[in-house]
């Protein structure tokens, strides 16, 4: 007993380094700003800020108007939108790659990772600027071929939503194909042989093997997935709301609309009270998800 | 080896947490002036050069930051992470003066050094009765033209003349004329042009909404006859590939224009037919600033590189290495500079053009114009109702900032 309290005490003296970095570079933000939030940190007073309560909780509650509310609404399909084509499109490829006596097989994975590993910010204007303007994109390219029109792809919210989606999946799918095809790696091959034995088709393997041996493996990246997809920036602010290069759609996530709201006014103060409330409502959002997961 | 592993990144999480304690300047230290800028490399290697001979004793060091204003609003009061001084437009006098931030530049100068400034540029880099930038040189947008596509008999004096080009030289992939058309700092212009403003000196937005829907009306005509996506690399490459006859710009565009192979042009703003002004672009007055405590703690470094950026020398050799305009009017005395085309077109314009505001409300105008050009030329929504949108997001935004 004396020893494994003693096994205790030092396995946390060992891990204070990291637990004090975790603390400084994920806790300490979060509490700093929910501090910032109730006080009136602003241009006007940003060294002699003060309390100032749940006034800023209070004009936030400004910003969640009906922009808000439909950018909330336009979020969660946003969300499920990518999730559901994610999954099901990393499922086929990863299927496909995991055929017996493939040839190339490692070029595929490899060619399939690239996207991973060129920066966001430069893979989305290359996207922007090389497929989807106007002028000079490739598509535009080969409307022009075919002897239609040039289309502006960005320029309402629907063809906005899908080019943004196109995009998302083409950044987010080798993070899925990794972990999926890592998941299908593991399942163990004479379940398969059973099965065929059997007489189980492809369909049925996939129902009732593949995909429960699976699912318990690949859930915490579908919950990591989910959550960087909800509060997805990048993709939408750079692709259609970026300043001085807006393309006529009005597609707003919480974050792109928050942003062009409350976090351009440089008021400290009124952008954390928003933060924090976004950060509440992931908050629930993932404590539902996690009371589902334990009550299975 | 994992022991040893944790017991450096202790040692280093301590040194760290150490450095964050007040330090004392040492001789050496107290000599180096770090300098955040986000110009292009011609500037900054003209202002080396210059600095090198004009202060051997100053360690100057130049950092580029791409993002330097919003590292500024995190840092701008830490010394162990800020700079000394940075190199900035006037637009964000207001901000960083009402954070706190900025030293106030007179009492850094010798007296009368300001005598030769353009009073223009001192009047942009004066917040609330304080001057805190030394400007160093202005720019504004161009009117210009490739002479390949557009003869001299063809430049439009007036608006209409360039809707008439425009109309007679538009089709199959080419452009009479293209500009940013639903970008804030293009159409303020246009704006100007009309006798409006964004926002006024005490920050209220759109102080003449008339002359903004008259602009956005008349602007329309030649929106309609511009490609639909107007962002700066669309414009750029469309003129520097030929495809564009004229466009306005701004004189970063001169030198890729020229490596380009165009035979440039520039010529005045045409003057709106309605109200006979011409289209008067912003100017913005490049400059550097002093933080805080650079200017308490190394004073002495300060001054003496301010007094060396007053000198007309290097007024002359940033107008020579990237064709701006210097504040000092001194280096226009230069015969060089005087027989430089496009140093004297950006002096011509800077005579209509019209500072950026240097308020801070003026920060949150950049979107909410944006959005009103956007909703207008690219969404096709009617400008009356757009305008008002834009005007309630204006008060909202202003209101949020206090």
């Amino acid at each position: 007993m004396k020893k494994h309290k003693r096994d205790v005490i030092i396995s946390y003296g060992w891990s204070f380094p990291s637990l004090i970095l975790i603390a400084l570079m994920v806790v300490f933000p979060i509490f700093y700003t929910a501090y910032i939030s109730l006080t009136n940190m602003n241009v006007y007073h940003w060294f002699d800020f003060a309390v100032v309560g749940l006034d800023n909780y209070f004009r936030a509650l400004f910003v969640f108007d009906s922009g808000f509310l439909s950018a909330l609404f336009a979020t969660i399909v946003w969300t499920v939108v990518n999730m559901v084509l994610q999954l099901i499109i990393a499922f086929v490829l990863v299927s496909l790659l995991n055929i017996q006596k493939l040839k190339l097989r490692k070029i595929y994975k490899t060619l399939l990772m690239f996207p991973w590993a060129m920066p966001g910010y430069v893979s989305i204007l290359l996207w922007k600027t090389g497929m989807f303007n106007t002028q000079f994109g490739l598509l535009n390219q080969w409307m022009k071929k075919l002897g239609y029109e040039a289309v502006r792809w960005l320029s309402n919210d629907i063809s906005a939503f899908i080019c943004c989606t196109v995009v998302n999946l083409w950044l987010a799918l080798p993070f899925m194909i990794m972990i999926m095809d890592g998941a299908m790696q593991s399942i163990d091959r004479s379940y398969y042989e059973s099965a065929i034995l059997d007489g189980a088709d492809w369909l049925k393997r996939t129902r009732y093997i593949t995909i429960p041996a699976i699912a318990p493996i690949i859930s915490p990246a579908v919950i990591i997935t989910v959550f960087t997809t909800f509060k997805q920036f990048d993709v939408v602010y750079l692709l259609t709301q970026q300043a001085g290069a807006k393309t006529g759609s009005g597609f707003h996530t919480i974050l792109t609309y928050t942003y062009e709201n409350a976090f351009i006014t440089n008021n400290y103060g009124y952008s954390s009270a928003i933060s924090i409330i976004i950060f509440i409502l992931l908050l629930v959002l993932s404590a539902r998800y996690q009371m589902k997961e334990g009550d299975r | 080896m994992k022991r040893l592993l944790s017991i450096f990144l202790c040692i280093c999480l301590l040194l760290s947490l150490s450095a964050c304690g007040e330090q004392t300047l040492g001789a050496a230290q107290a000599k180096k002036l770090v300098i955040w800028h986000d110009k292009e490399d011609a500037v900054i290697a003209a202002l080396e050069k210059y600095l090198t001979s004009a202060t051997p004793d100053l360690e100057i060091v130049f950092e580029k930051k791409s993002s330097l204003t919003d590292s500024l609003k995190l840092v701008g009061n830490d010394p162990s992470a800020a700079p000394d001084m940075f190199i900035f437009a006037h637009d964000k006098i207001g901000v960083f003066a009402e954070m706190g931030i900025l030293a106030p530049i007179k009492p850094l100068l010798e007296e009368d050094s300001l005598a030769n400034y353009i009073p223009m540029t001192l009047d942009a880099a004066t917040y609330k009765e304080t001057l805190y930038q030394l400007p160093l040189y202005f720019e504004t947008l161009l009117f210009m033209y490739n002479r390949r596509y557009m003869q001299k008999e063809e430049v439009p004096s007036t608006t209409d003349d360039l809707l008439t080009y425009m109309k007679n030289n538009t089709g199959r992939g080419r452009y009479g004329f293209v500009e940013q058309h639903s970008t804030a700092y293009y159409f303020a212009g246009w704006i100007h042009g009309f006798g409006g403003s964004i926002i006024d000196e005490n920050g209220v937005p759109f102080p003449n909404a008339k002359a903004v829907k008259d602009a956005l009306n008349y602007h329309s005509q030649f929106v309609a006859l511009m490609p639909g996506e107007t962002e700066y690399n669309t414009v750029n490459t469309l003129f520097l590939e030929g495809k564009a006859d004229s466009t306005i710009g701004g004189p970063w565009m001169v030198s890729s224009a020229r490596a380009a192979g165009i035979d440039l042009g520039i010529a005045p703003m045409p003057t709106v037919n309605a109200t006979g002004k011409a289209l008067a672009p912003y100017s913005g007055i490049q400059g550097i600033y002093v933080l805080n405590y650079a200017a308490k703690h190394k004073t002495e470094a300060v001054k003496k590189l301010l007094a060396a950026l007053t000198d007309p020398a290097i007024g002359i050799d940033l107008a020579m290495a990237s064709g701006c305009a210097p504040a000092n009017s001194l280096c226009y005395d230069d015969e060089r500079v005087a027989k430089d085309e496009l140093v004297q077109s950006m002096k011509a314009t800077a005579e209509i053009a019209v500072p950026m505001p240097n308020i801070p409300e003026m920060d949150v105008m950049w979107t909410v114009v944006g959005n009103l050009l956007t909703d207008v030329n690219m969404s096709g929504k009617d400008i009356n109702e757009s305008f008002d949108a834009a005007l309630a997001q204006a008060n909202q935004l202003i209101d949020a900032m206090k």
